[in-house]
């Protein structure tokens, strides 16, 4: 009986004596600063990747960050610092959220042409496009169809899809738009790509971090995208891109173009192939940050965005003539690829 | 204040002590002539506490706040070991809402728990048993931060085998029959749940990839320990129960750390009562 009693008093000791906790950081700008720095360090997964195509050297940055934080300085002053040592990473999905400002890095669209003009595109869908939930779409004149799918965060139906396909089933080719569309939910992405594909195939890899090291990844895990049940799309489609393509919209031109009958049109997409986690600072502040990489079939990384097949931009004289140079050249496309 | 406070402690005496009298008259006849192992004991105790919260999944920070819980338990002897052996089942559950330190994120968590279990009594003397044994348990249950992004909700879902010893200790103030309680487990060996380090929900559930999601536990990486104080005061129409929860849960799987520990207090009644078999040949003889 005493032994038992001994027993059980050990395994509280043994139990007391081994609490779970993370590491703490200080609550002031040096322990703000050494948080964030960690949870890149540990979490964020394009290091290598990154440290490969352009010589980041995480470390090396803080080193160099470190030198501007003092004690006292004021908290805007350090979300500056901060703001600006993630900027390193070169990543739209790399955001610090504070009560007062969001640091961001968008210079993956900034710095590019436009290539998208919603005045523009009024012209285009006139006063009698259909609205399928997040999908705007009509029949243009040379009977070619238009979807516009502004953000896939915006949820389809498959009763929303069939309606569409309906309606666009006399046309003799399609052009989906998702040009500004900033990203979303992968599944409302697939389940548009879902109708366009008769097999199911292989269109990129999936990997997760297992531990804090920059090389702790699981092996690359295979995404398939499988046909949808409801109506598909058997005729010529294109689809047309521009800098702002992001994220999921990223992912969704990468599905879209391993399809026999697709062709992208338009500006390199933006990239952004790593699905964002969230965590925290000490102070409150809230980082958003890249923790999953998305590879395409041939397992090459799709960060930095994806080549169209056709290169096109918006000229200045046809947006003074109020012409989508982009939609102009998908309809001649099309409608050569009918005559085919 | 200790006007009040005086009046109630009385209240609390006057009514325990007619429990007594009642328990000498009408029980302690009947008593002996019935068998142990049907006598049942049920509970239900409701809690309010503490709690705090770390999971690295969601965030690095802790988390703190307010639980609420309650405890349903059903005790019953057995004829097993030549009556030594009880039976235990025990159903928690309880839902927190917490805070993290600079007052700009929340967390929802609720856990479920079920517990069935045997334990052997070693009776002591006439007041003091102490009870060893094992339990089966089972729990799932979930976090939420309401501000992340594609990582906004942990799932919990484990099961162990737990070693668990208790010490009842029955004894009376003024001949008023009082029963003080302690029960600690500890799992030593289970299966969890886990996503991996940074593996996100949408590549298990919608994509598929299970691997390494289901993982065996230990001492070695999930510490965890629930304790019970309880003591019993018997009033007038029933027994009273307070008692105090320290559900202490830890794990660190696939390098995600972990734990959930609460403090709480609770309240509530205890039933006994005796199942009565070959119910219809008595009921003939029931008059009304």
């Amino acid at each position: 009986m005493k032994k038992q009693i001994l027993y059980i008093l050990a395994t509280a000791c043994l139990l007391f004596s081994s609490c779970i906790d993370a590491e703490e950081y200080n609550d002031d700008p040096l322990g703000n600063f050494e948080a964030l720095w960690t949870i890149i360090d540990e979490q964020y997964c394009f290091l290598d990747y990154k440290a490969e195509e352009y010589g980041l050297d995480w470390d090396e940055v803080h080193e160099r960050y470190r030198k501007d934080i003092v004690s006292t300085m004021t908290e805007k002053d350090l979300f500056y610092v901060l703001g600006n040592m993630l900027e390193e990473l070169k990543d739209g999905h790399v955001n610090l959220y504070s009560g007062f400002d969001v640091a961001r890095y968008w210079s993956w669209y900034e710095d590019y042409p436009k290539n998208f003009s919603d005045s523009i595109q009024r012209i285009y869908l006139g006063k009698d496009y259909h609205i399928a939930s997040g999908i705007k779409y009509k029949v243009l004149d040379d009977n070619i169809g238009y979807l516009y799918y502004e953000s896939f965060s915006d949820a389809i139906g498959d009763g929303n899809l069939n309606d569409m396909f309906t309606e666009l089933a006399i046309c003799k080719g399609l052009i989906i738009d998702i040009r500004n569309n900033s990203g979303g939910q992968l599944t409302n992405a697939s389940k548009l790509a879902a109708r366009f594909t008769n097999e199911k195939i292989l269109t990129g890899y999936i990997l997760h971090k297992t531990g804090p090291g920059h090389s702790d990844f699981s092996d690359p895990y295979p995404i398939y995208l499988e046909p949808s049940n409801d109506i598909r799309w058997q005729k010529p489609v294109v689809v047309l891109t521009n800098r702002s393509a992001y994220s999921a919209t990223n992912d969704f031109v990468n599905t879209m173009r391993q399809l026999p009958l697709v062709t992208i049109i338009g500006d390199k997409t933006g990239g952004g192939s790593g699905l964002p986690f969230s965590s925290e600072l000490p102070n409150g502040w809230s980082i958003r940050f890249s923790a999953s990489p998305m590879l395409d079939p041939e397992m090459n990384h799709l960060e930095f965005g994806i080549d169209p097949d056709i290169y096109v931009n918006m000229t200045e004289e046809d947006m003074k003539r109020g012409k989508d140079t982009i939609i102009e050249y998908a309809r001649q496309f099309l409608s050569q690829k009918d005559l085919e | 204040m200790k006007r009040y406070l005086f009046i109630i402690m009385g209240m609390i005496y006057c009514t325990a002590f007619s429990a007594q009298e009642k328990d000498s008259v009408s029980l302690h006849t009947e008593i002996d002539s019935l068998s142990e192992n049907q006598f049942v004991m049920r509970s239900t105790l409701y809690g309010i506490g503490y709690t705090n919260i770390l999971d690295t999944y969601l965030s690095p920070m802790e988390y703190t706040g307010v639980e609420g819980r309650i405890l349903h338990e059903r005790m019953r002897m057995t004829k097993l070991f030549d009556g030594n052996v009880s039976t235990q089942s025990m159903l928690q559950a309880n839902i927190a809402y917490t805070e993290n330190k600079s007052a700009t994120g929340n967390e929802i968590s609720g856990l479920v728990n079920w517990n069935y279990g045997l334990h052997y009594h070693f009776k002591l003397n006439e007041h003091l048993r102490i009870l060893t044994g094992a339990l089966g348990e089972i729990n799932g249950g979930f976090i939420y931060n309401t501000r992340n992004s594609n990582n906004p909700a942990q799932a919990k879902a484990y099961i162990n085998v737990s070693a668990s010893a208790m010490a009842i200790y029955k004894f009376r103030i003024k001949n008023i029959p009082f029963q003080i309680r302690y029960q600690v487990n500890v799992p030593f060996i289970g299966v969890m749940f886990s996503p991996n380090y940074q593996q996100s929900y949408y590549e298990i559930f919608t994509l598929g990839n299970h691997h390494g999601i289901v993982n065996f536990t230990s001492l070695h990486n999930q510490p965890s320990l629930r304790q019970f104080l309880t003591l019993d005061i018997p009033v007038s129409w029933s027994t009273l129960r307070i008692g105090y929860v320290g559900d202490f849960q830890q794990s660190k799987v696939n390098n995600i750390r972990c734990h959930t520990y609460s403090n709480v207090f609770m309240i509530g009644f205890v039933k006994n009562f005796y199942l009565i078999k070959n119910k219809d040949k008595i009921q003939k003889k029931i008059p009304f």
